[in-house]
């Protein structure tokens, strides 16, 4: 089991700012790919992602227990 | 007058020596608009010795709610932001070194002042200025903070050249899709806790204090009470085409080619001309006003036409608000100010 935390605009399209999945063993590519198609996330490419609060790359494998967020870049100033 | 600095003396953070070490410093406030204006404010107040604030815009009246040097008069006047900044800096300390600049940030004219900045606090609202900014960091070994906030929801992070990962490894391409203020809204605490962080890295840099520099990309959301620090170390790369052991410094480069851009979100299209010109302003003014109300101050001149509203700088630059698309501005750009 992982926990997935979305930020910002994210949590308003996936309508929860958390859920958990049966997706350890598989990669944030992966990962990012199913959320894409399950919660219809156009946004989730332009996103950063952290495991364990530590900065992700697309190749990363999750473990159980990991928690992965995604983290849209946000320009305004 | 003599205490002024003292509470900040007092702070074992800065110390003596640390306020007289920020007393020496001069730093680039890049956009004056929520970041830029609330970055200029502390650290003018803080003792700061130069500050140098770059903008292209002026105020409006949906700027007040959160860009907290300006006020109704400013908005009223239509006064661009760079000017009305440095009045009100003034008044808060006299004896700061301002310079002012109204214009366009490009590459060109940042490498010009670059040799001389000790920081570079990110006020801007958008992500090619950002990579300019990176690319200016790296190249003249300036240290920069940026930030940027949208909504409720907002970031920073400190990028010290030759130690911290740079933007480009973070975002190795300029996002085409981002939070923006125009799309999200945004309230001022997010703008506020922003610039919290953004300028106590300021103040940790120009006092001498770069053990204290936090190395994690801060974000939070003041709505929902979350807060993150996500570590970044591990991003830094040889091979990155701005901080990496050879870059290429695109950034700098090529980016002065745009002399159409369209403005973050904003319904409006802001034309440069090739060189610089200046109007006539009275002549402009005797044009103009037959086709919409004319008003104008020391720096620029605005005119309301029926569907579009221009907005003509001393630099020459020329804003077309009321239309996102390219083509369109420039016809009227043309129609108005090439015939
Ligand atoms: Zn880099």
């Amino acid at each position: 089991m992982i926990k997935v935390l979305f930020f910002a605009r994210l949590q308003d399209e996936a309508g929860t700012e958390a859920l958990e999945a049966q997706k350890a063993g598989q990669t944030v590519q992966e990962i990012k790919a199913w959320l894409k198609e399950e919660y219809q996330l156009s946004s989730l490419d332009q996103a950063m992602a952290a495991v364990n609060e530590e900065f992700a790359n697309n190749e990363d494998t999750l473990s159980d227990g990991d928690t992965i967020a995604f983290i849209p870049p946000v320009s305004g100033g | 007058m003599n205490d002024r600095y003292s509470r900040q003396i007092l702070f074992p953070g800065i110390g003596a020596d640390g306020q007289a070490s920020l007393q020496t410093k001069h730093a680039l406030i890049l956009g004056a608009g929520a970041l830029g204006s609330a970055a200029a404010e502390t650290l003018v107040r803080a003792g700061v010795g130069e500050l140098t604030i770059i903008d292209r815009d002026y105020v409006e009246w949906s700027n007040l709610p959160r860009q907290q040097l300006y006020g109704e008069k400013e908005a009223e006047a239509k006064m661009p932001k760079a000017v009305a900044a440095k009045e009100r800096l003034q008044a808060i300390r006299s004896d700061a070194v301002i310079h002012s600049l109204v214009m366009d940030a490009t590459a060109e004219k940042l490498e010009d002042i670059a040799p001389g900045l000790d920081i570079l606090i990110d006020g801007s609202d958008n992500f090619d200025i950002r990579f300019i900014l990176n690319d200016l960091s790296q190249k003249y070994r300036i240290p920069w903070v940026f930030g940027a906030c949208a909504g409720s929801y907002g970031m920073s992070f400190t990028i010290v050249p030759g130690e911290t990962p740079c933007l480009q490894c973070i975002l190795p391409a300029i996002p085409s899709f981002s939070v923006t203020c125009e799309t999200d809204g945004v309230i001022a605490p997010a703008v506020q806790m922003t610039s919290a962080y953004q300028t106590a890295e300021a103040l940790k840099i120009l006092s001498g204090r770069t053990e204290a520099v936090q190395t994690k990309l801060t974000l939070f959301d003041v709505w929902k009470n979350q807060h993150h620090a996500i570590q970044v170390g591990k991003t830094k790369k040889d091979t990155c085409p701005s901080c990496g052991t050879s870059p290429a410094y695109a950034h700098l480069a090529g980016a002065d080619d745009t002399k159409m851009a369209v403005l973050c979100g904003r319904d409006t299209v802001q034309i440069r001309p090739e060189t610089s010109r200046s109007y006539d302003f009275t002549y402009l003014e005797t044009k103009l006003s037959r086709h919409g109300r004319v008003q104008k101050n020391p720096y620029l001149l605005s005119c309301a036409l029926p569907d579009y509203r221009l907005v003509v700088f001393r630099d020459g630059r020329v804003l077309v608000h009321g239309t996102k698309k390219v083509e369109q501005a420039k016809a009227i750009y043309e129609k108005y100010f090439l015939s």
